[in-house]
């Protein structure tokens, strides 16, 4: 021990990273998590995953934050953000970072989404990661959707009354659905504290645990779409695809794949090239936060007042296509209706590689998966102008 | 010697004479110019295509389309200067002027853009051929017309919504810009002019097939390349060449284009407008959040009937649309031919369901004047199956998602190389023809519904169709006198 301390720095610094690397294996860890096969083309189409998940991991950090200083109480919740916002250096910036990094995150985790859909790289085997990714897209907008209901302001209060009156539209057991999540037939301070249980605790161990099978999934399959280049330049295609499954570096070739998708034409380490455009297109999404974060920031409107007659309450942006169909749809069996709609159509994305079975990853070849896609998206992006332009003019 | 000058008379006309007029000019002023916003699109989409796959349908196709927009375009802009100059000066000048000075800025660049339009369009159809050598640049002005003339029409879909949904009439830019039914109505016209565009490619390529195929009588081409398949892979691709091969013969035979042209124009008047019926519902709200009394004119009052027309063309459409694609598929021997008949089914339920009358009175205030609110089978002539919540809405639904699969079904076929172009009988062209003839009635009747919404006012709540009296005092300044009331 006394040789340890009389020796130099840097000699001293090796040998406690050896004791360490013995222990734990991290350069075998590290070499593994960098050094891995990659494909060459569509790399910058690849980025998104890789943001999202910093994206989270900066709303963590900027959630800590928070919890130092909010109380989930109906009384002095508004109050703490109130002295967050004004007295503290930072506290608004990083309010507004929070708040920009939901948003930033919907959108992200929408587009990666999307290039997943479009390159059908939710095919066999990658199944799971689809049925992952689908289940952390719906927890992104359950923590966006709860966290927009602490803050107890007037906008933070009446998304709490209208988002946990919804349950109550489900026939039967929709009242005890409502109850229990309010605590009670009326928006209380049960409501909000198990609002925050949620937005803290329930949905974040949701989110890290999928995350980690997510990526796990990941690293076994590899990468995989129709940007990244498959087919064969030779004019014997067999003869080519036998060659480069021979000498396909790990996680190629993938497993229980056809032979043309499992090994992609050419390939790169993971470190440093898709790893340089992973850094570059994260730091965009945060420098956009940062910006937004501190020039925008998040508003704070008057503490919540149930007795109030002039506030208009108008929802979140990623919450317009779901006000949109309570809008167009009055009355309660309607209602249902279009609540079931969409259950059934998130329900049809989650298990969407279930009923894409076709073997054809190009996405011209695949309209009957495309069309129906893209009609969905097409009304979701429609219903959310109009539900913005409805929003202006109230 | 301008004292002597005698009065200047009014135009011989009374309010049911205008309104013929402006009609008239206005019905024909629509088509056209909805016809040139979507042929700028779909042209520019199919110059794209044509460049990214080397695809000489598509060129000819968009070459066929710009020379249509140029002859059209010439008709129209006299129209349209006929329409202004005359018909809303001459005729409804009081409204007219108080209406360019409420939206001078939106008209002021609807005419820049009628420039641009000009411009651009004369350009690509004086130099179509000599700028193959540049297709990149003519993409980028096919792009640049589609461009400028989505903004005319956005621009002109500001003063139509304020027409309807004034706000109270408040003439700041900014709030008519985002108008209640700005939105709404610019996404509708979007679409449906695109929509719109493709019915008529559709009904030019059958009337041109009908007679490419009496001539050219059994000519059958072979438009599928053969398949290179690989080692256990079901996937395949096609050589190059066996494209190439495949395209040239597609494009320069009249019998192939036609029949592919036909259905392409199909697929976007069917696809589009499948996503009509709940664009059209989001207007229809806000009208009824912001304009009541148009809205209850459209659903209770004179023009309720004549929404139930729209109702019923807008489901001719879906099976008009139907019934050509399984002809088509049949003619290939494609599958999902028993999809799309199952789809005819739920469509033709679904159409009459929809069209189904609320009540068997003109208006709702017959019926209650005439005391039989209740039920027809309880002796009244209320017809509770019609109502529009929910029944109507779920046909509209039904209407929607079965639209979906026909489309979705077809493009498919065409995808997986199964569909042969020149197959098509030519009697099922019919279809294509009845669908341009259909689509065209149905933007007829939505213009006679919006514009008769808003009566007796030519600006809800704003100003009078009778003597064009300027009611709101926001707008009362913006007024001038009308020749016919000078004292």
């Amino acid at each position: 021990m006394v040789r340890f301390f009389t020796r130099p720095f840097a000699k001293r610094s090796r040998s406690a990273y050896r004791w360490f690397d013995e222990r734990t294996g991290s350069t075998e860890l590290v070499h593994k998590g960098l050094y891995e096969a990659v494909p060459e083309k569509g790399g910058w189409a690849y980025t998104l995953g890789s943001a999202t998940l910093v994206l989270i991991l900066l709303q963590l950090f900027t959630g800590i934050f928070l919890l130092l200083v909010y109380t989930p109480s109906f009384t002095e919740g508004w109050g703490t953000l109130n002295f967050l916002q004004t007295n503290d250096r930072f506290g608004a910036w990083v309010r507004g970072m929070h708040l920009w990094g939901a948003y930033v995150l919907i959108l992200v985790i929408g587009l990666h989404m999307l290039r997943t859909f479009f390159s059908a790289a939710y095919k066999r085997p990658r199944e799971l990661n689809w049925v992952t990714g689908a289940l952390l897209f719906f927890l992104v907008i359950g923590l966006a959707i709860t966290g927009a209901m602490l803050p107890m302001d007037q906008a933070a209060y009446w998304t709490l009354v209208v988002v946990t009156n919804i349950p109550h539209y489900v026939p039967g057991i929709g009242d005890g659905l409502r109850q229990l999540w309010r605590g009670s037939d009326f928006v209380g301070q049960q409501s909000l504290t198990r609002t925050f249980a949620i937005h803290i605790w329930v949905l974040p161990f949701l989110l890290f645990t999928l995350i980690g099978v997510h990526l796990y999934l990941l690293r076994r399959h590899g990468e995989f779409g129709s940007w990244v280049n498959y087919t064969p330049a030779t004019a014997d295609p067999e003869k080519e695809l036998a060659e480069r499954l021979r000498r396909a570096e790990p996680p190629y070739p993938t497993r229980r794949s056809e032979r043309r998708w499992a090994v992609p034409r050419r390939t790169v380490e993971f470190f440093p090239t898709q790893l340089f455009k992973d850094t570059a297109v994260s730091l965009l999404f945060v420098t956009v936060i940062f910006v937004f974060g501190y020039i925008v920031g998040a508003p704070l409107s008057a503490q919540g007042n149930p007795a109030t007659l002039t506030y208009v309450p108008t929802p979140e942006w990623f919450f317009l296509p779901l006000d949109q169909v309570l809008l167009l749809a009055p009355g309660t069996d309607l209602i249902f209706a279009g609540i079931a709609l969409i259950g059934v159509a998130s329900v049809l994305m989650i298990v969407l590689p279930f009923l894409d079975r076709s073997r054809e990853r190009q996405p011209l070849r695949r309209p009957e998966v495309l069309l129906p896609g893209f009609f969905l998206i097409a009304l979701l992006i429609l219903l959310t102008v109009i539900g913005a332009n409805r929003l202006w003019n109230l | 010697m301008l004292a002597a000058a005698p009065p200047l008379q009014p135009i011989p006309t009374s309010n049911v004479g205008g309104s013929i007029a402006v009609a008239i000019v206005a019905l024909f002023h629509v088509q056209i110019a909805t016809f040139l916003t979507g042929a700028s699109f779909l042209i520019a989409v199919s110059e794209g295509i044509s460049i990214a796959r080397g695809d000489d349908r598509h060129e000819r196709l968009a070459g066929g389309l710009l020379k249509a927009m140029a002859y059209v375009f010439t008709f129209g802009a006299a129209l349209a200067i006929f329409w202004v100059l005359f018909v809303l000066l001459g005729m409804w000048g009081t409204f007219f002027i108080a209406l360019t000075k409420i939206t001078f800025w939106p008209f002021i660049f609807e005419a820049g853009l009628f420039l641009t339009e000009i411009v651009l369009l004369y350009t690509l159809y004086a130099n179509w051929d000599r700028l193959r050598a540049y297709r990149r640049a003519r993409f980028g002005l096919a792009i640049l017309l589609a461009i400028a003339l989505w903004w005319q029409q956005f621009f002109i879909d500001i003063v139509a919504s304020y027409m309807l949904t004034p706000n109270g009439g408040d003439t700041n830019q900014l709030a008519q810009v985002l108008n209640p039914t700005d939105l709404p109505l610019t996404i509708h016209r979007t679409i449906g002019n695109i929509a719109w565009a493709g019915a008529i490619v559709a009904f030019v390529a059958a009337l041109r097939y009908r007679r490419a195929k009496r001539r050219e009588r059994d000519v059958r081409v072979e438009d599928i390349p053969l398949e290179h398949s690989v080692g256990a892979m079901s996937a395949t691709w096609y050589t190059q060449a066996d494209r190439a091969r495949a395209l040239r013969v597609a494009a320069t035979n009249n019998v192939a284009f036609f029949d592919w042209a036909g259905t392409w124009g199909a697929i976007w008047a069917i696809s589009l407008t499948a996503l009509q019926p709940w664009i059209g519902y989001s207007f229809a709200k806000e009208v009824q959040l912001h304009a009541y009394p148009a809205w209850y004119r459209m659903m209770f009052g004179d023009i309720s009937t004549v929404f139930l027309l729209q109702i019923f063309l807008l489901g001719v459409i879906f099976i008009l649309g139907n019934l050509y694609f399984w002809r088509r598929m049949r003619a290939s021997g494609t599958r999902g031919v028993r999809t799309q008949v199952l789809m005819l089914g739920f469509l033709v339920v679904a159409t009459v369901l929809a069209a189904m009358p609320a009540r068997f009175a003109w208006t709702y205030a017959d019926m209650v004047a005439a005391h039989k609110t209740a039920a027809w089978w309880d002796g009244g002539w209320n017809n509770p199956i019609g109502t529009m919540i929910p029944n109507k809405v779920i046909a509209l639904m039904v209407l929607m998602i079965a639209a979906l699969v026909v489309v979705t079904s077809v493009v498919r076929a065409h995808s997986r190389g199964e569909l042969r172009w020149g197959d098509a009988t030519r009697r099922s062209q019919w279809l294509l023809l009845s669908l341009g003839v259909t689509v065209s009635l149905m933007m007829a009747t939505m213009g006679v519904i919006r514009e008769h919404s808003r009566q007796p006012f030519l600006i809800e709540g704003e100003i009078t169709i009778q003597g064009q009296q300027i009611l709101n005092p926001a707008t009362q300044g913006q007024g001038v006198p009308s020749i016919g009331s000078t004292p």
